[in-house]
Parts: structure tokens; C-alpha cells; sequence
């Protein structure tokens, strides 16, 4: 459908709607709320709803309440939230002009979810004990002994120890990441349920000198409010990606498409840069253009599809369970 | 029973005064009592089932079936069961959880009853602290108050730096991140529940008894030992139990402070198997029902201990007046026990967070860093997104479920020490078994009962309410509990003789009576269900947020500093809500006596 014709549909539709519900694992206080505003802004006559939670209670949430055929949802989004969902059948495709602007990798290629923006995981250090000429600049330098039982990283699914291992495993390959891993085991590193965002504050305090597997934008925020703290690259650097989806039974669909168009087009993406987040849009560097690849610091991401992430994260988290916990 | 009152009451006239005196008015009040055990039997037996056997129910059926993605039940499965065996035979998880749990249990029990007893029984100086540092410690965020102590005593930490000034000791002289570091950081969270229920024994402890004692030459310690311990087993049993299952079922801690140590428990896997997609709960599941059963033997034998409840009452129709021991030059020993209680248990883990409340960063304690102070934190908590919505809903919802809670269990315990009724230990498992219940399973639980039933209270706060309720139930039970066996039944005996309805009895004696259990068990519960997480997680809704909620998100994405800024101001609303009830209630309940 044209796009003149198909916007005049959207806001018709929409006008009668008056409000569209978004679940979401963005946060609320960073990004959500100037979404919110954006659209609003926009679409007067449409009122952004939502409830954020974790990937895996949105995902739960949703199931719950399709189980019992309360169709609450409209807008499903998350990093793996939308995969789970999808497999159990209860997402829908849907069809963005703005879509073809985004690389493949950061769009499905069936058309259950696009991306607002992403996620580099990288390492975090202490600036008063690492010293720069003995910072790890490459996955083998973490190997040295200088490290042993100096590194610590979280448990999470989505921002730790799997994560990481299902990076070496994709890029390297099972065999020699495998092998790789075996030597990482003798390094100790500590484990925490900690967040990422905590690990990070473990460091700056002074507990451990190297975080694994941060995002690189908390190191940022931290080191630009004066802390002893940096990140560093290990290429290809881990990335995670935010999607955004349709629910299957979404009450409201014409503001729907209408909040997805304006999440994935360049005015929805410019708050989600001012919001100090890194955009998905190609042409949308981040504020600290370094922080996204190609801007200075590091080349190589891995895109970690939902998907796959869906289907052999099982597999790394087992694989931590078996071989790092004692 | 209505046709037998009214035959009753329709012979009454026909009858002599004399006679209605000696019989038939009798007969008259103990229809009226039987009538109202019943109903009373009848009442809380219909509410506590509708809230925990939908639970129960869901929780027994997640340990035996595995689910489809949807969240619908798949196939019958004895799997879970066979791993959680499996898992009790690899002997290191399993001992370390026996070491844990027990010595959590002994280490709270112990701080907690001594400072009771001090503070309760004696004329040491400084008394009033011991309720306001239980209080404040149990009001921090959980979260904070564990961080604070991870900061305190790490690698880096003040202690170690300290430590390493004063023996010149090469690396760190206190691991946190070890066995010792979960009991202890477990048992000083433990102790103010040990402290306000066995307070309210010790208040409530028969002085004769123990005068008895020392005028047969009984020294202080055989008094307390042979006497005063004694009579206040139903109260130690209630915290040993509690904290021993809290502690054993427990991932917070151990993850937090033991995993980094690789001290690995039997809730370990537990935890990691949640980092599976879709999430499986069936292992959860099993473990609670292998704890369940385990929980039901304990009970019932403690049910047969305490059925002679005779023997623990303290307070008679003999006069009720606890004595204070006079401590004589040993004042300013406890006084200054009591300061330095007051300072490990709430001044400095609450220092620490202020002091990272007051920084851009976390900076180890140090004068330099004062330069860097700075509001900002603050000005971000309070910008925080209807903040204000959450302080009001979190607030209603403890005052709500902390009532709510201990009226229920207070006629529950009721139906349990006066009546004779066959059978009521099961009442006593079902109050105490939403304890053993997974919150995230009983989370979804609730969620799922209120999405199929017709009662239109998903999404607001009342599902919110029910959850807490349910929750809490058993910590109610154990204050209320111990403290009814206390009383002796020739006191509401003396009221009824005397005419008094079933309600006034309760109302004007037994109430009054039971004033320091029912305000501490009370204190406790309102403050708990302020940190309330797994199961307020899934039931919130847009409309209803709270703080608990509120707080996780910043400990998953915000700075150390901004959690800690939310976490003072939380804690300042949260204490002085508990103070200012606590001194009402019991100005109230003393006027009365």
C-alpha cells in the first residue's frame, strides 16, 4: 500500500482506538517516557499504555494472559520477549515502510520483529588498577595470569556468562571455542547475580579490577560522571538487539502500526539517540559516536539474532552450569 | 443451632430465676460461645483455603508436569523429582545448605533473643533502641542493605583496608564471599523478627515462676535456662523453623554473597534453570513439595509437644506484671551491647548507603571523596516515574496486607490453642505452608486464578493484596501463636462466667492481652511486604506500581548511587510509618489493660 493512503488508514483507525498498550524492557525513566511523549506529540489522539518488565516476565506475561484470552497488548518488545512469544504463536508479521532502511541483520527476515536500538557488551575496567599496556585488547589476552581470579561477570542470560560463551561459540566455532572456553574455566572468573549495571559499580569500588561482558554505555555514563572506570572491546564485540513486534490478537491494531512506524522511522529513532541510547537505524550514529561500531573504537559486532538466541541459549547456559559453576 | 437458641431462650421465662441462674443461663452462654467457634472455625477456615490452596494446588501440579510454551500443561513428568534427588545426593550443595540454614537460624535466634531479653527484661539504659534499630534495618531494601555489606566488608572495603593498616596483612583478611559471609549477612537480617516476636514473649513472661526459682537458690542463668527458656519454647521454635526454612529455600544471599565464593547450594540450580527460555519452574516446584512434607512432620510433632499448652502459660488470672531484672553495674555492659548491636546491625550498612546515596560514583570511604558530594541522586530518585503512585500504592498495600494478616491469624491461632476441635493442626499447615510456596510460581499462580475466575481484579491493587495476604499469612501465625499459648484460657473463662459475649471476651481480654505479639508480628509484616518482589513483579500493572518494583529496576539498570539515594528516602517513609503506629498501638493497648 502506498504510504499517503496507508498513514490516512493508520490515523483513522487509530483516532477511534485512542490508546495503544506497549509492553516493553526498555526503562521507563531513560527511554520510554520520551518515546511516549515523541508519539504523543505526534498522534495527539492516541495515549502510549505501558508495563515494563524483563524480557522474560514480559514474555510471561503475555502468555498468561493469551492463555486466558485477555488480549491486553499491542506493541510486544524486548530482546528475547518477542521470540519466546512468537514460537508460541501469539505474535503477528507486520510491514513498516521504514524497515528497508535497516540492515538485514537487525530485522526478521519474516517479519515478526524490527529494532530500536542495541547493545554492545563489552569489558569494564578499573582505570587505578589496570594499567594500559597490560589491558586485554583480544579474547586470548584474558587467558594471562595476570587475570586469574581478577575478572568478574554476571550469571544473566542476556547480559553474562552465556551470552558471552554463545559469542565465542557463533564466532569461533564449536570446537575452537570450546577449547577456548576450557582455558577461560581455569581463570576463575567470579560469578554474581548481579546485574551487569552492578558488576560495573563492583569495579568502580575497587573489588575486582576487569568486568566481563558489560554494556558499554554504562562504562560511558560512569567514566563521564568522573569514576576510575573504562571499556574495552574484545572484537567481534557481543550485540544484543532490541526488538519490537505485533501481538497476534492486538486490539488496537491501526495505533499499533502507528507507534511501530514511529519507533523504527528516523523522528523515533532520533529520541532514542537523545534518550543516550544507540539507535538501530543505520544512519543514526549514537551522541558518543564511539560507543556503536565504526566509531573509532571497535569494527567488528555480532549481532546475536533473537532467534538463535532463542534456540541454543538453552545450550550456553547449560554449558555454564556445567563447566564454570563448582 | 438457631432452633435450639430460641427453644432455650423461649423456656427461659417459665423458668425460677434461681434456676436460670444455675443452669439454664449457663447453657445460654456456652451455646453462644460453641456458636461463635464454629463460625469463627468455619470463617477462617473458607479464607485461608480460597488463598492458599489455589497455590498449593498449582504449585504441586508445576513439579509434575512439564509445560508447553503457551504456559499449558504437557505431560506427566516424576523428572523434577528425580533431579532434585539427584542433586541431594552430591553431598557438597546439600551440607551447604544444612550449614547455612542451621547456622543462620542459631546465629538470628541467639542476636536477636539476647538483645530481647535485654531490652524487655531488664533496666539497661538504651532499651528503646532495640525497637528502633529492628525497625530500621528490616524497613532498608533488601537489596542495599546486602550491597552495603558486601561494600563494607570487601576486598576493598573499609574493614579489609583497616585490617590490612593494622597487621600489614598482604592481601584480604576478610573473604565476605564465603560461608561465613552468607550466615552472617543472613542472620543480622533475620534478627529483627527474632527480636520483636521474642520481645513480645519475653513481656509476656509469669515473674512468679522465675521468683520461684531464685528463692530456691537458683542463680540468674539456671533461672533462665530451666525456666524462662523453657516456657518460651513455642516462641523459639516458631524463629528456629522459620528462619531454617526462610534460610534453606533462600537465593538472594546465597547468590549474591556465596556464588562468587563458588559456594554452591541447593537453590543454585534452581536459580540458573530461570535463565532458561522458556523459564522451568518444574525443579522450583519439586523442591517445595519435597519441603512441604518435610515442613507437615515438624508441625505435626510440634503440634503434640504443644498440645499440653498448659505448660506454657505466663500470663494467669494471678496478677501479670513482668519485673525487670535489676542489672546493677552490668547496666553499661548491656547498654553497651545494645550500641553495638545498633551499630553492626543498622548504623553501618545504613551509613554506607547514605554515603553512596551522596556520591556521582562509589567511592571507598575516604575525606577526599566528601569534595565529591553531591544531591544529585536524590533529585533523580525523586524524578523517578510515578514515584509518588508507588510510595501511596506500597504503603496501602502494607498497612492493608499487615491487618489483614494478623486479624486472620490471630483468630486462626485462636481456633488452635483454646478449642479442641479434631484436626486443627491442619490449619496450622496451611497457614504456614504459603511460606514454602515459590514466589514466582505463586505469582503466576494468583496471576492465572484471577485471569480464568470471574472476579475483575487482575490489574488492580487488591491482586496485589491477595498475593501479600497470602504470603504472609505465615509469619503471622508464628507471632500470634506463641503468643495466645501464653495467655491462659481461665482468663477469657473468668469473662465469659461473668457474661461476656464471645466478641467482648476477645475484645476487652484476650486482645489487650495478646497487644505485643499482635504489634510486632504487625510491624514485621508491614514492613515485609514493602520489599515484596517475585510475585509483585508479574501483578503489577501499568496502574499499580510499587517501590519493590521501582527499586529492582534501578538495581538492574541504575548506579549503585541513585538505588541507594531511593533506598534512604523508602526506608525514612517506611520507618517512620512503623514508629508512629508502633508508640500509638501501644499507648493504646496499655491504656486497655
Amino acid at each position: 500500500m502506498k504510504s499517503p493512503e496507508r498513514q490516512k488508514i493508520l490515523i483513522e483507525g487509530a483516532k477511534k482506538e485512542g490508546k495503544v498498550t506497549f509492553y516493553t524492557g526498555l526503562i521507563v525513566d531513560q527511554v520510554v517516557r520520551p518515546l511516549k511523549e515523541g508519539f504523543e506529540k505526534e498522534y495527539p489522539f492516541v495515549q502510549v499504555d505501558f508495563f515494563r518488565g524483563n524480557s522474560e516476565n514480559i514474555a510471561r506475561r503475555v502468555l498468561t494472559e493469551y492463555q486466558a484470552k485477555r488480549y491486553d497488548v499491542d506493541v510486544v518488545s524486548g530482546s528475547a520477549a518477542t521470540s519466546m512469544v512468537q514460537r508460541a504463536g501469539f505474535m503477528q508479521r507486520f510491514y513498516s515502510p521504514h524497515l528497508a532502511e535497516y540492515p538485514a541483520e537487525l530485522k526478521d527476515a519474516k517479519g515478526f520483529w524490527g529494532s530500536t536500538n542495541v547493545y554492545f557488551m563489552t569489558l569494564g575496567y578499573d582505570t587505578r588498577s589496570v594499567k594500559p599496556n597490560e589491558l586485554p585488547k583480544t579474547y586470548e589476552d584474558l587467558l594471562q595470569p595476570r587475570w586469574r581470579g581478577q575478572m568478574m561477570w554476571s550469571t544473566s542470560r542476556g547480559s553474562g556468562a552465556p551470552q558471552f560463551i554463545g559469542n565465542i561459540l557463533l564466532t569461533m566455532g564449536q570446537e575452537a571455542g570450546k577449547a577456548y572456553l576450557q582455558k577461560l574455566k581455569g581463570q576463575n572468573i567470579a560469578k554474581s547475580t548481579a546485574s551487569a549495571r552492578q558488576i560495573l559499580d563492583l569495579v568502580i569500588a575497587g573489588e575486582y579490577p576487569l568486568a566481563v561482558q558489560i554494556f558499554n554505555h554504562h562504562a560511558y555514563i560512569s567514566k563521564a560522571a568522573g569514576a576510575p572506570v573504562e571499556w574495552q572491546p574484545l572484537e567481534p564485540v557481543t550485540a544484543t538487539i532490541n526488538t519490537i513486534g505485533l501481538a497476534k490478537n492486538s486490539p488496537r491494531p491501526h495505533a499499533a502500526m502507528l507507534f511501530l512506524d514511529f519507533l523504527l522511522s528516523k523522528k523515533g529513532q532520533k529520541i532514542v539517540q537523545l534518550s543516550n541510547y544507540l539507535p538501530s537505524h543505520p544512519e543514526m550514529p549514537a551522541l558518543q559516536a564511539d560507543l556503536k561500531p565504526g566509531g573509532g573504537r571497535f569494527k567488528k559486532a555480532n549481532y546475536i539474532n533473537p532467534d538463535v538466541l532463542y534456540d541454543q541459549g538453552n545450550d550456553w547456559v547449560d554449558y555454564f552450569q556445567n563447566q564454570f559453576l563448582k | 443451632m438457631a432452633k435450639q437458641q430460641s427453644s432455650e431462650t423461649f423456656k427461659l421465662p417459665l423458668e425460677s430465676a434461681n434456676a436460670r441462674q444455675a443452669h439454664g443461663g449457663f447453657r445460654l452462654e456456652v451455646f453462644s460461645r460453641f456458636e461463635a467457634e464454629t463460625w469463627v472455625l468455619v470463617a477462617v477456615s473458607i479464607v485461608t483455603a480460597y488463598l492458599v490452596l489455589p497455590p498449593l494446588y498449582s504449585v504441586i501440579q508445576t513439579s509434575l508436569f512439564t509445560t508447553k510454551l503457551t504456559g499449558e500443561l504437557d505431560e506427566f513428568t516424576l523428572s523434577y523429582y528425580r533431579d532434585m534427588f539427584r542433586e541431594l545426593q552430591v553431598l557438597g550443595p546439600f551440607l551447604n545448605t544444612i550449614y547455612f540454614s542451621v547456622g543462620s537460624a542459631l546465629l538470628a535466634t541467639l542476636l536477636g533473643g539476647l538483645v530481647a531479653w535485654v531490652v524487655t527484661r531488664t533496666d539497661s539504659p538504651l532499651r528503646g533502641l532495640g525497637y528502633f534499630t529492628a525497625f530500621a534495618s528490616f524497613g532498608t531494601p533488601f537489596i542495599l542493605y546486602t550491597i552495603g555489606w558486601l561494600l563494607i566488608l570487601g576486598k576493598a572495603g573499609p574493614v579489609n583496608t583497616w585490617l590490612r593498616g593494622f597487621f600489614d596483612h598482604g592481601g584480604a583478611a576478610v573473604n565476605v564471599y564465603s560461608m561465613w559471609g552468607m550466615v552472617f549477612v543472613e542472620s543480622l537480617l533475620w534478627s529483627p523478627f527474632v527480636f520483636l516476636l521474642l520481645a513480645a514473649s519475653f513481656r509476656s513472661m509469669d515473674p512468679s515462676l522465675e521468683e520461684a526459682s531464685a528463692v530456691c537458690g537458683a542463680r540468674v542463668w539456671q533461672t533462665l535456662r530451666r525456666i524462662s527458656l523453657r516456657l518460651m519454647l513455642p516462641a523459639f521454635f516458631s524463629v528456629l523453623l522459620l528462619i531454617f526454612i526462610r534460610a534453606f529455600e533462600s537465593f538472594e544471599i546465597p547468590a549474591l554473597v556465596g556464588l562468587p565464593g563458588d559456594i554452591r547450594v541447593l537453590t543454585t540450580s534452581i536459580l540458573l534453570d530461570a535463565q532458561r527460555m522458556p523459564p522451568t519452574y518444574g525443579r522450583a516446584g519439586a523442591f517445595a513439595v519435597l519441603l512441604m512434607l518435610a515442613v507437615a512432620c515438624t508441625l505435626y510433632f510440634y503440634f503434640r509437644i504443644t498440645r499440653e499448652a498448659a505448660r506454657f502459660h505466663t500470663i494467669t488470672g494471678k496478677g501479670y506484671r513482668p519485673t525487670l531484672i535489676q542489672l546493677g553495674g552490668w547496666r553499661y555492659v548491656t547498654a553497651g551491647g545494645l550500641l553495638l548491636y545498633s551499630f553492626v546491625i543498622l548504623i553501618l550498612p545504613f551509613l554506607i548507603v547514605l554515603w553512596a546515596s551522596l556520591l556521582p560514583f562509589y567511592i571507598q570511604p575516604s575525606l577526599e571523596a566528601l569534595s565529591k558530594f553531591t544531591l544529585k541522586n536524590y533529585v533523580t530518585a525523586i524524578h523517578f516515574p510515578k514515584i509518588t503512585d508507588a510510595i501511596k500504592n506500597s504503603v496501602l498495600l502494607g498497612l492493608g496486607s499487615a491487618t489483614a494478616v494478623m486479624v486472620l491469624t490471630t483468630l486462626a491461632s485462636w481456633i488452635l490453642v483454646r478449642t479442641k476441635l479434631r484436626g486443627r493442626w491442619l490449619l496450622d499447615l496451611l497457614t504456614t505452608l504459603p511460606l514454602l510456596f515459590p514466589g514466582i510460581v505463586m505469582g503466576l499462580a494468583i496471576m492465572r486464578f484471577y485471569l480464568l475466575v470471574p472476579i475483575p481484579i487482575y490489574g488492580t491493587l487488591w491482586i496485589l493484596l491477595i498475593a501479600f495476604v497470602t504470603r504472609y499469612i505465615p509469619y503471622g501465625i508464628r507471632y500470634t501463636h506463641s503468643g495466645l499459648l501464653q495467655l491462659h484460657r481461665e482468663l477469657e473463662e473468668a469473662a465469659y462466667a461473668s457474661g461476656a459475649s464471645w466478641l467482648n471476651a476477645m475484645r476487652r481480654i484476650t486482645m489487650p492481652l495478646l497487644t505485643p505479639s499482635f504489634l510486632g508480628g504487625w510491624v514485621f509484616i508491614f514492613l515485609l511486604s514493602a520489599k515484596e518482589l517475585s510475585m509483585s513483579i508479574l501483578l503489577v500493572s501499568p496502574q499499580t506500581p510499587v517501590v519493590s518494583v521501582a527499586i529492582y529496576e534501578l538495581w538492574e539498570n541504575g548506579q549503585v548511587g541513585e538505588l541507594a539515594a531511593f533506598g534512604v528516602i523508602w526506608t525514612a517513609i517506611l520507618v517512620s510509618i512503623a514508629v508512629a503506629y508502633y508508640l500509638f498501638a501501644r499507648r493504646y493497648g496499655i491504656q486497655q489493660h
